[in-house]
């Protein structure tokens, strides 16, 4: 098993913070994407391996996220992170099932917090209505740091908490091999019904539903000869 | 670096400040001010209101915004009068949430991430990752660049501009290319990740996600599939400390 020594905590630290801003704030340039952000974090933990199996499975519950409007959704970044700190040097089929319940439980905590940034966010204008119908540029500066700055916040202490909650649990959870192979069966079926989900939603009856069909017929194929 | 070029960047974190009250506004605020830093000089007025307006509530896909920002700062100079700028931002917030949440959120991202997955399965790696990465901002930055030189260009006919501009066309044709590429990419994963397990633990699996996609539908919208996986975890570890 990785010891996770402080430099890869740090490590993985920063790279939480950067796809917890990614997700909305700044650049939004995808490496909030469960995909990215896992491979990352599995290469600054020394598991790549970890990182994409981890990064792949989070990456199916995020294609069930449509995040239109003001809609609610779970944060994957973060949590991605948090998830391969756990799974990180064990084999995978032994410690996929772990990162998703941690991973999963993160990313409603995420979709929380991001409540409250915007919360946060909406009491900072109130504050500062008067300078804004007076078109002080100053104002709207210092609210937009202010904001980015929550934001960061908000990426940090979230990966800070996932990334402690996977140090305990590699500490002290102590499971049997036939529980984590059963949790990463229960892990993968569930994002498999996630992506399926959002897929049936985004096509409807409609002529996108036929390629969907398309696609899924093409995918047991390819699926059968690879 | 220009006020064109500043904006752009800007742009790039115009949901900074998101917030149920103004939404985007004050992100838009933050980006348009470059752009009017040339009326200060010309109508300090003006430039006063200008600012205040651009910083009040809009909502859109961030990829499209800078069509709204470049019709209206170009009205703005144009002394176009206060409350017709205001309508201007207020009628764009529909379509262009709509056309980019289309395109972006329905289509180039889903596309795009399913063409990862499928190349990581098939043992791209890193290349599968930093492809997707690479061409989805390759094509995000073009069309920030493209919107807000639309939106410059176009003043208060951006809407015209837009119908007959490549976007509706985009849209159509994302949407099916996105299906098909999620149809693909959701076995050739199923198998990636099951295939070591053997057949009974593959059924198992399968029969979980049945069951994940039947009861999250009829218990929508409270029972998400987060939700769902969550339980059935919980539900297996119960279990197994009963001894099952």
């Amino acid at each position: 098993m990785i010891e996770l020594s402080p430099e890869i905590v740090i490590a993985l630290l920063l790279w939480g913070t950067l796809v917890g801003l990614d997700l909305v704030s700044v650049p939004q340039a995808m490496i909030s994407r469960p995909l990215v952000a896992g491979t990352v974090a599995g290469w600054l933990a020394g598991d790549v391996h970890a990182g994409l199996r981890v990064g792949v499975v989070f990456e199916l519950f995020a294609l069930d996220v449509l995040p239109v409007g003001a809609v609610r959704y779970p944060d994957y970044g973060p949590a991605t992170v948090a998830a391969v700190a756990v799974g990180a040097g064990l084999p995978w089929q032994l410690g996929l099932g772990s990162s998703v319940v941690l991973g999963l439980a993160l990313a409603l905590l995420g979709g929380w917090s991001l409540q409250l940034v915007r919360r946060s966010n909406a009491r900072a204008i109130q504050r500062r209505a008067a300078a804004l119908a007076a078109g002080e540029s100053n104002a709207i500066r210092r609210l937009q740091y202010g904001g980015l700055l929550r934001d960061a916040a908000r990426g940090f202490s979230l990966t800070l908490v996932g990334v402690m909650l996977a140090i305990l649990m590699r500490q002290h959870v102590r499971l049997d091999d036939q529980t984590h192979l059963a949790l990463t069966l229960v892990g993968v079926g569930s994002a498999l019904a996630a992506a399926a989900n959002g897929a049936f939603r985004s096509s409807g009856r409609s002529a996108r539903f036929k390629w969907l069909a398309a696609g899924a017929g093409t995918g047991v194929l390819l699926a059968a000869l690879a | 670096m220009n006020g064109r070029l500043r904006a752009l960047l800007r742009l790039f974190a115009v949901q900074g400040t998101w917030n149920y009250e103004r939404m985007l506004g004050v992100g838009m605020g933050y980006a348009a001010e470059p752009l009017l830093e040339d009326l200060k000089a010309v109508d300090p007025v003006r430039h006063g209101e200008a600012v205040a307006r651009s910083a009040e509530f809009f909502n859109c896909n961030p990829n499209l915004a800078g069509l709204a920002l470049g019709a209206t700062t170009r009205a703005e100079y144009e002394a176009v009068p206060g409350p017709q700028i205001v309508r201007l931002r207020t009628a764009l917030c529909s379509p262009l949430g709509a056309m980019g949440d289309e395109l972006f959120w329905a289509g180039l991202v889903p596309a795009l991430v399913a063409l990862a997955l499928i190349g990581v399965v098939l043992g791209a790696g890193w290349w599968a990752i930093a492809g997707f990465v690479l061409t989805y901002n390759g094509i995000r930055l073009w069309t920030g660049y493209w919107s807000l030189r639309l939106g410059m260009q176009s003043g208060m006919r951006v809407g015209a501009a837009i119908g007959s501009s490549w976007l509706p066309r985009a849209i159509e044709r994302v949407g099916p290319a996105a299906a098909f590429a999620v149809g693909v990419a959701i076995p050739v994963v199923a198998a990636w990740y099951l295939k070591p397990f053997g057949w009974s633990a593959g059924i198992g699996a399968a029969g979980v996600a049945m069951a994940g996609i039947a009861l999250t539908r009829w218990f929508a919208p409270f029972l998400t599939t987060v939700r769902f996986a969550l339980a059935a975890m919980i539900f297996l570890l119960i279990l197994r400390r009963v001894g099952v």
